[in-house]
């Protein structure tokens, strides 16, 4: 007897079985002395649970019962659940990453404008200057105190005590002033 | 978990920026903005060209401190960005020309060229606030000036 035919003698009992079924099943059931033992059984639970079985009737409508079901889940929903209390190096340690990060930033950006130039720092007073022109001399000097690095340009004597000339006559220290 | 993610997914941005950042910080960093002026510096109360505008207060007082002559007036003024690696020329009157090219690092060499010839070469560093200043003699006890300085802001 397997389960299909277990399956099948319930529904009978059940008066779900087709009819074309019910003549051949009824034959097995006689050959099969376990068959009728569950029917038997099967038909004593089914008069136990019809005669048994409590019937709960609703006090009020339908419709009004599952409202009020309703409502109680809205006004769950609407309470405001208490989040457990973080301990305090937790919550330090949520704020850790973004900070990081921003100490990052901005390292980057005073490391990139510059924050730490020394404006005493005596390596960038260093100049390099060099005469191009042999008939020009040069004398360079800086003032500390207005923050300028000055050349001065002049003319160097010729052998005779003048002032160099370039071709066209004017003296060659005369040039940038047109 | 899905904290830890959020976390990470912030600080991965964060980085990102950090360093798109400092990426285009250091990429503006090495173009600079300057300005040359050429002024002529005298002692007589007025200049002989109605073109010559005089220098505004704090210019000549700063001038004054360091050199001689009462009076400073503007010849030419140019402003150039000179790009990365880069040179871009002064024209400040028919013969002089201000030739600057920005070197590795915060410093420039600065080429005087006098009717199309090579007179000087300086290589320093150029900050905001700093005056780099050529200058020589001028007919009448006068002087000349070009004034380079730095307009960016860093």
């Amino acid at each position: 007897m397997n389960q299909e035919f277990e399956l099948k003698l319930q529904a009978w009992v059940d008066g779900e079985l087709p009819k074309r079924e019910v003549s051949r099943l009824a034959t097995e059931i006689e050959r099969n002395p376990d068959a009728q033992a569950l029917l038997a059984e099967l038909k004593m639970t089914r008069g136990f649970l019809a005669g048994n079985e409590p019937e709960v009737v609703l006090p009020e409508s339908r419709e009004f019962y599952w409202s009020k079901i309703q409502r109680e889940i809205e006004r769950l929903e609407r309470t405001p659940v208490e989040e457990p209390s973080i301990p305090w190096y937790l919550a330090v340690r949520r704020l850790l990453a973004p900070l990081s990060g921003l100490a990052l930033v901005a390292f980057l950006s005073v490391l990139s404008i510059n924050l730490f130039y020394q404006p005493d720092d005596p390596t960038r007073q260093l100049v390099e200057t060099e005469n191009l022109s042999e008939h020009v001399g040069s004398i360079s000097y800086r003032s500390q105190s207005e923050n300028m690095f000055v050349v001065y340009l002049y003319a160097k004597e010729s052998e005779s005590g003048d002032a160099e000339v370039d071709p066209e006559g004017a003296p060659v220290n005369d040039l940038f002033l047109q | 978990m899905s904290g830890s993610l959020f976390y990470s997914r912030s600080f991965r941005a964060l980085l990102l920026v950090a360093l798109l950042a400092s990426a285009a910080i250091g990429a503006g960093a090495s173009e600079l903005k300057l300005e040359a002026k050429l002024i002529w510096g005298t002692n007589d109360e007025k200049s002989p060209r109605k073109e010559h505008v005089p220098v505004d207060d704090a210019t000549a007082a700063r001038l004054r401190k360091v050199f001689k002559w009462k009076n400073y007036f503007i010849c030419n003024t140019k402003t150039r960005v000179i790009p990365s690696r880069g040179s871009n020329q002064f024209k400040l009157s028919d013969d002089c020309t201000v030739e600057i090219t920005e070197l590795e690092g915060p410093r420039v060499e600065l080429k005087v060229i006098g009717k199309g010839v090579p007179v000087h070469k300086s290589i320093k560093e150029l900050r905001k606030g700093d005056w780099f200043v050529y200058c020589g003699d001028d007919k009448n006890e006068s002087a000349w000036f070009v004034i380079i300085k730095d307009l960016d802001e860093k």
